[in-house]
């Protein structure tokens, strides 16, 4: 029952600390250097980014129209324009001269169309361009991306002087269009450069991280494995003090905790231990003198016959409890060096079936209120003298306590864990045990019936029957038959690896 | 420490469209239209003893220059050419070259038997007899005659034109063409 709530309860631990591992401390720590880290760098790369992305846009941009600007100013051009092939070569010839790329340059003049590329009318020039270029003589660009491909267009209204003072709009507009791909190539190396900076950023801030994480998560793995072990009952953990922080201070408390937890037990311990032995020297002490009583009350038994009634009635009854205080006294003794863990397994090799059946013989239980069912060729390692105590006591409080006839069967089977066991059942025919009693059956000077106070065990003989089959790493339960009688199950290890304690 | 993890959680959930906003913006972008210094003046050969500014209208509605010249410098004066006969020329329509360029005009087209009339420019003022009538005409049309006498009176145009039409109606204004140029008041210098 014990080992079972144990397991169970390190299960959910073992579940808990695996799912608080992969959220753990250390990848916490790791999250938040790396959280840092990407914010910090990723701002400064972009920004960088960004401001050298405009500049290099800017200054193509203003290359490009303080050229073409140039350009078309040293250009003659008769009004009104004559679209032909004079003004595709007039044309042909500013694209050429273009800054900082050729450009293709198109000419608009009323209803005339003309171009140094392909085709006279761009497909590239916006209606807004057309329309500012038109609605106020100023020039003006945009940047505009047709198909993944960055175009800039300048729109350049053109003017021509009358007099000193004074520029008259001519109604034409030239309008160059430039490919940007070199400067896409730029700004894509420059964006290159960001994530190539920032990534080793993030790299390196994960050594710092991880020296963090390192640094909290040895002492408190240090804590976990003294708490464990602490619990495993080495009271005398302590751990390594290191530092003046907080962890420190922990650790610091924790071995005083550790070592005041200790002082305690230790006194448990010792009062326990001094209790033991006071029950043990007291048995001792008590035994020297009930040998003597015994003597004379046997003597005096043999003689009661000769005195009058009254007084032989004193002296058998006298007689009578001395022999139960004497196998009390005995029972304590046993009890006792199991407390003191001084109870010897002293196994053998033995036949079990014939082990039970010498039992019964020795014990004059051959009548027909036993039945056996003990199939021959089970071989055991058993301590024999212990193994009787077992049975004997086991068999006896079913013909004391429950009723005939008394069945005793032994069988093999493989336990839950795989492992071969020995299973010897004694069931009775009697009433059974009360459900409330079953859990205290195996206690000490448990009476499982309040009314027969005095009965002839001990109180002390499952009890006893419990440290011996524990002492061959076995269990005992005792339990009911469904329809009337007590049953006690006895499982033994058949080939015990260690069998103490 | 659930709602540690919360904020943790939230925080997570701000610094990446954060992050996305910021690496978003990549590669080139789309502008509007920025303005860049003004527009780029060119030579147009234009010499007032020979040639004649008109202006005409666009396909698109604006007014566009035309440089047509006389052959020779005027043979009475030694100046420019004569707004009569500037008016006159506009008032023929555009030429086979003009309308190759797509350029009409709005003004009706006048015979050949019909005068213009030009008082001479006093005060910044100019006044032209039309041998047209003004109502029905549509403000390009004004535009086209303003602008042209206005040129023709004056190298920068800075001159208030008054226009008497046939039927008695009279308009006035300046030519506000020039880039950046201020139109005078009615009572200019």
């Amino acid at each position: 029952m014990s080992t079972g709530t144990g397991g169970s309860t390190g299960g959910t631990g073992a579940r808990r600390s695996r799912r608080a591992r992969a959220f753990g401390l250390r990848t916490r720590l790791l999250l938040a250097f790396l959280l840092v880290a990407a914010v910090s760098a990723g701002t400064t790369a972009a920004l960088t980014y960004r401001e050298a992305r405009n500049a290099v846009l800017q200054t193509a941009q203003d290359t490009a129209v303080t050229s073409f600007r140039d350009q078309v100013q040293q250009t003659a051009f008769a009004l009104p324009v004559q679209g032909g092939d004079d003004l595709d070569a007039l044309l042909r010839d500013i694209a050429r001269r273009g800054k900082p790329h050729p450009w293709v340059v198109f000419a608009e003049y009323g209803s005339v169309r003309a171009s140094s590329g392909e085709n006279a009318e761009s497909t590239v020039i916006t209606p807004e361009l057309r329309r500012a270029a038109r609605a106020d003589p100023h020039g003006s660009f945009e940047r505009v991306v047709k198909d993944g491909v960055p175009y800039l267009t300048i729109a350049m209204p053109m003017v021509f002087k009358t007099g000193p003072y004074s520029l008259v709009p001519s109604g034409l507009v030239l309008y160059a269009v430039m490919r940007m791909t070199d400067e896409q190539v730029n700004v894509d190396a420059l964006l290159m450069a960001a994530r190539d900076g920032a990534l080793p950023g993030l790299a390196v801030a994960l050594i710092p991280g991880l020296i963090a994480a390192r640094s909290v998560l040895r002492p408190v793995r240090e804590l976990r494995e003294a708490a464990r072990s602490m619990g495993s009952g080495r009271l005398d953990t302590r751990i390594p003090v290191r530092g003046s922080d907080e962890l420190a201070d922990l650790a610091h408390t924790f071995n005083e905790s550790a070592a005041q937890l200790d002082h305690s037990v230790r006194e448990l311990r010792d009062a326990e231990a001094r209790a033991r032995r006071f029950a043990s020297d007291v048995s001792h002490e008590l035994r020297t003198p009930l040998a003597g009583m015994l003597a004379v009350t046997e003597v005096l038994d043999e003689d009661a016959d000769h005195l009058d009634a009254d007084t032989a009635r004193a002296v058998r009854l006298v007689s009578a409890e001395t022999g139960k205080l004497a196998v009390l006294v005995e029972d304590l003794m046993e009890i006792s060096r199991f407390d003191a863990r001084a109870a010897e397994l002293n196994a053998d090799e033995v036949d079990v079936a014939e082990t039970i059946r010498k039992t019964l013989d020795n014990r004059h239980w051959t009548d027909t209120r036993i039945r056996t069912e003990l199939p021959d060729g089970i071989r055991a390692r058993l301590d024999p003298r212990r193994f009787d105590l077992v049975i004997a006591n086991l068999v006896g409080n079913a013909l004391r306590h429950g009723g005939a006839p008394v069945t005793v069967r032994l069988r093999t089977e493989a336990s839950s864990e795989g492992r071969a066991v020995l299973v010897t059942e004694v069931t009775d025919s009697g009433p059974g045990i009360r459900p409330e009693a079953l859990p205290h059956i195996f206690d000490r000077f448990y009476k499982a019936d309040a009314a027969r106070t005095r009965s002839a065990g001990s109180g002390l003989g499952l009890a006893i029957t419990l440290e011996n089959v524990k002492l061959h790493g076995g269990t005992i339960r005792a339990g009911n038959l469904p329809g009337s009688g007590a049953v006690f199950t006895v499982e033994i290890p058949l080939h015990a690896e260690e069998a103490g304690g | 420490m659930r709602r540690a993890r919360g904020r943790r959680g939230a925080a997570a959930f701000v610094a990446v469209p954060a992050a996305v906003a910021l690496l978003g913006g990549c590669g080139i972008q789309e502008t509007d239209v920025i303005e860049a210094g003004g527009p780029a003046s060119f030579q147009a050969f234009l010499d007032r003893d020979y040639d004649m500014l008109l202006f005409f209208r666009s396909p698109d509605g604006g007014l566009s220059t035309v440089i047509r010249t006389t052959g020779s410098p005027s043979a009475d004066t030694a100046g420019p050419v004569p707004t009569e006969k500037v008016v006159s020329a506009l008032l023929a329509g555009p030429r086979e070259e003009d309308r190759a360029a797509g350029l009409t005009t709005a003004l009706p087209t006048l015979g050949r038997g019909d005068t213009v009339k030009v008082e001479p420019a006093a005060n910044g003022r100019v006044t032209t007899h039309l041998p047209i009538a003004l109502k029905p005409l549509d403000d390009t049309a004004l535009r086209q005659l303003t602008c042209t006498i206005a040129y023709s009176q004056d190298a920068d145009g800075q001159i208030v034109v008054e226009l008497r039409g046939q039927d008695g109606t009279s308009r006035s204004g300046t030519c506000q063409l020039a880039p950046g140029g201020t139109s005078l008041p009615e009572t200019g210098d």
